[in-house]
């Protein structure tokens, strides 16, 4: 059998209407993760008494499991408390309702909080100590701190592995299609399926993959050099 | 969906899962072996600059790196034989098992290759040119001096990745390897106790991702201490410098969701 390249294009079009998708996953994952992260990591930077200890838990039991595993558990255990609760409670929703890409959004958005906070806790690591001091001394509260000299500047410091973790989590909305959500990998199959060309159909998707990587890469460089750009105007 | 929830059927499950364990462990024993040949292959023409193959490995490293590892599976597994065919070579008989240690290798390749290079330019320039001074070859340089030096920057790194891949092959079942994850989809589909099995997954792979991060912290404190003790000797200031390297070396190496990644 012979490589056919009209049929990698013609994979590669029909390819096209799942990238939404796949980028809705990975952008909504990223914020909730991003959001959580930071969350888990103020507590377990400051050792917030009872939160503390949850949170590393948290963060160990997540990084230490399969993504994989997080959306079945999700995609099976969500459904019956959601069910059991509405029982108890005399409501009418029910667990059906939700879509299954809803699952995808909860399951990937609680990874990429646990690896987010490892993020942003380096992030906020690297900024100097002497920065939350010299905040302190002009009389802003810990909170201001933190929003105002703290964070920008932590973000800046982990924008690269920031970039990481978006391409992490674009390649791991492949993994949508174990709970029957058509992203790329998912829609390369059913392509597939009219004339078992099953190599060109994931050929176009890995091309498809490469090149979102490639624009991603491209991106968080432009936005470093940005932010380099603007942190050396800025401090001296 | 499925039975209402049973304590009864997570130790069950935990007891039948553990055997498909040696499965899931020997795709990432294989794939790491394999793939730490491929990775030193692949970094040293980067290292070397050696010009045509230099672009050749930069291609490779970023389609590993720019693909996700789902579908370097099918793609593998789909692809391969038709390749071969062209060569007349017959693999439709091959188990996927091959297929599916293969691709994890060439992953994991690309990724340990980066560790490679990164953990090769840490070591001190100065060692190379102490080596070459007392007559060593390039060769000698590199196994005798650099190598060593490097597996000990690199471990954090490593751990990283062994990790990464352990928790990546629970991929492999959709190719129908009945690894841990395989295991437990057959079960859960059996006894319809869907959450009861994928805990009880998730414990067995916590378990293992968190023995080999302490395993591994075992090796690197006795490699740290080691290197303190030569140290303390003669220059104090050069633990501190290593630790230092260390530290710069290790967040490059996000994996992100899987991976690792992550």
């Amino acid at each position: 059998m012979k490589l056919d390249f009209g049929f990698i294009w013609t994979a590669f079009i029909a390819l096209l209407p799942a990238v939404p998708t796949a980028l809705a996953i990975t952008a909504v994952s990223v914020f909730c993760g991003l959001i959580i992260g930071t969350a888990v990591a103020v507590i377990r930077l400051y050792k917030v008494p009872v939160l503390y200890p949850i949170a590393s838990a948290y963060v160990t039991v997540i990084r230490g499991t399969p993504m994989l595993t997080h959306l079945f558990i999700i995609y099976f255990g969500l459904p019956m408390l959601i069910d059991g609760a509405t029982d108890s409670l005399g409501l009418s929703f029910r667990s059906v309702s939700i879509p299954m890409i809803g699952f995808a959004y909860i399951s990937f958005s609680i990874t990429a909080g646990a690896y987010m906070s490892e993020v942003v806790r380096s992030g906020l690591l690297a900024v100097n100590r002497g920065q939350i001091e010299a905040a302190y001394s002009i009389g802003m509260t810990t909170f201001q701190a933190m929003r105002r000299i703290i964070l920008p500047q932590a973000f800046a410091a982990s924008l690269p592995n920031l970039s990481n973790m978006v391409i992490g989590m674009l390649h791991g909305s492949t993994l949508a299609f174990t709970v029957s959500v058509v992203e790329i990998n998912a829609k390369a199959q059913i392509v597939a399926t009219t004339n078992w060309k099953f190599f060109e159909a994931y050929l176009a998707a890995a091309l498809l993959f490469w090149g979102l990587t490639f624009l991603i890469e491209r991106l968080t460089a432009l936005a470093e050099r940005r932010f380099n750009l603007y942190n050396r105007g800025g401090v001296s | 969906m499925g039975e209402p929830f049973d304590f009864h059927y997570l130790l069950d499950y935990l007891v039948k899962l553990v055997p498909t364990l040696q499965m899931t462990l020997l795709i990432v024993a294989c794939s790491i072996v394999i793939g730490l040949g491929i990775g030193l292959v692949v970094a040293l023409p980067q290292l070397y600059k050696i010009p045509v193959l230099r672009r050749l490995s930069q291609v490779y490293l970023s389609f590993f790196r720019g693909t996700p590892i789902l579908i370097q599976l099918f793609l593998f597994y789909y692809g391969l034989p038709e390749i071969l065919k062209l060569v007349y070579v017959d693999v439709s008989k091959v188990p996927a098992l091959y297929f599916v240690i293969l691709t994890y290798a060439l992953h994991s390749g690309a990724y340990l290759s980066e560790m490679i290079r990164a953990a090769v330019g840490a070591v001190d320039r100065g060692q190379v040119e102490a080596a070459y001074a007392v007559g060593m070859t390039g060769f000698q340089a590199f196994t005798r001096i650099v190598l060593p030096q490097a597996t000990a920057i690199s471990l954090p790194v490593f751990s990283n990745l062994v990790i990464a891949n352990l928790k990546d092959t629970s991929l492999a079942f959709s190719l129908g390897i009945m690894e841990l994850t395989g295991k437990s989809q057959t079960l859960a589909v059996m006894s319809r106790h869907f959450v009861e099995t994928y805990i009880s997954l998730a414990i067995i792979y916590f378990v293992i991702s968190y023995g080999l991060e302490k395993l591994f912290h075992l090796v690197e404190r006795k490699l740290l201490r080691h290197e303190r003790q030569i140290v303390s000797d003669e220059k104090p200031s050069r633990y501190r410098k290593w630790k230092q390297r260390r530290f710069a070396l290790s967040p490059g190496f996000g994996r992100g969701g899987q991976e690792n990644e992550a």
